[in-house]
């Protein structure tokens, strides 16, 4: 199993200036303490089960970034269509991160259905995904950090993550705010 | 409803993409969408994600605008109100009002999404007018934009006939 904060600490670290980060729940602060810039994007607040398809309708309007979606597997679950809808028009800059850890950690750790027995990778390859890599090990996730970066999306990465005990995230400016601050961002 | 004038209009007013999903109504629009090399079209498997994908799309610098059904649009609640209502943002939206003709006195049977379309769009702060005349297509389109750019808020427009 992988370590939610390690594994971010790492990404945070080989991420470069020009990259999104879309981050939700569980995710979503422990990113701000090591990465709060204007290309840093808090899906909270916002609608559950949608940071991926939002993430990837900036990957498709930002062709020279990286986009890069950390999500969770109770909000893939929210949303498995998206899975399929990014295999529908070409985001080669897009990575969605699906953080498995069994439960809907925020809330205080309800196991997600299907917890321990979904098959995200393959749930991700069946939709016609075609870069899809499961990782929980420390050693592998070192080997495919590039990857994150590099490879030719929509990608997809599960990690498979120890329980956590994130509480609620609440970040410090509302939805409105920081979207207007993203968009400023990426086209001025 | 000439699917033709709604295209002439979202070029006059600068979209980029259409994100949604076809039904009967808006099938010859969507034929023609897709034929057509200035305007993308970005098929989603629920309606929900036509926003999500929108609001990501205008954040980038592109100008999308979303065309589902009521149906449809009944089912995005919180992804509307999640993505393009709380984030602020001036999205137009091309709703078919499917039902509407089950809505006159004396039909058998009265279609719910009609029934339940404008009040939802009431409840939900969304300025809307419905379009049942081609005369007014440019008209109504454009004055979508402008009243979704003044608030920084989605704005409707409700295509009451089949696009042809």
């Amino acid at each position: 199993m992988l370590n939610k904060y390690d594994c971010l600490k790492k990404l945070a670290a080989r991420r470069s200036d020009g990259d999104v980060v879309v981050t939700t729940m569980s995710v979503a602060m422990p990113w701000a303490e090591l990465s709060n810039t204007a290309l840093d994007y808090a899906s909270v607040d916002s609608a559950m089960g949608h940071a991926a398809d939002f993430a990837y309708g900036i990957a498709l309007a930002q062709p020279e970034r990286r986009v890069i979606c950390l999500n969770g597997d109770g909000s893939t679950l929210m949303c498995l269509g998206s899975l399929v809808t990014f295999t529908q028009s070409t985001a080669p800059n897009y990575t969605l991160v699906i953080t498995e850890n069994g439960t809907y950690e925020v809330t205080g750790n309800q196991p997600v259905p299907g917890a321990g027995t979904v098959d995200f990778g393959g749930m991700a390859r069946a939709a016609g995904l075609k870069t899809v890599y499961t990782i929980d090990d420390p050693a592998d996730f070192e080997a495919k950090l590039d990857l994150h970066f590099e490879s030719e999306g929509p990608a997809v990465f599960v990690w498979r993550l120890e329980r956590g005990e994130e509480p609620v995230p609440r970040p410090e400016r509302p939805i409105c705010e920081r979207s207007h601050a993203l968009r400023a961002a990426l086209v001025g | 409803m000439k699917a033709s004038d709604i295209v002439d209009a979202l070029k006059a007013n600068g979209v980029t993409h259409v994100v949604g999903l076809p039904d009967n109504g808006s099938r010859a629009l969507f034929e023609l969408l897709w034929a057509d090399s200035n305007i993308d079209v970005i098929g989603v498997t629920r309606e929900g994600e036509a926003f999500a994908v929108a609001s990501g799309m205008y954040l980038g610098g592109y100008k999308p605008v979303v065309i589902i059904q009521n149906t449809g649009f009944l089912e995005t609640g919180d992804a509307f109100r999640g993505t393009a209502y709380n984030m602020g943002l001036p999205l137009v939206m091309l709703m078919g009002y499917r039902g509407i003709k089950t809505m006159q006195s004396g039909t058998a049977r009265v279609d719910t999404a009609a029934t339940f379309f404008e009040p939802t769009l009431k409840a939900w702060d969304i300025p809307y007018s419905v379009l049942d005349d081609d005369n007014q297509t440019r008209g109504q389109i454009d004055e979508a934009f402008a009243l979704a750019n003044e608030r920084s808020l989605p704005a409707a427009v409700l295509l009451a006939t089949e696009t042809e």
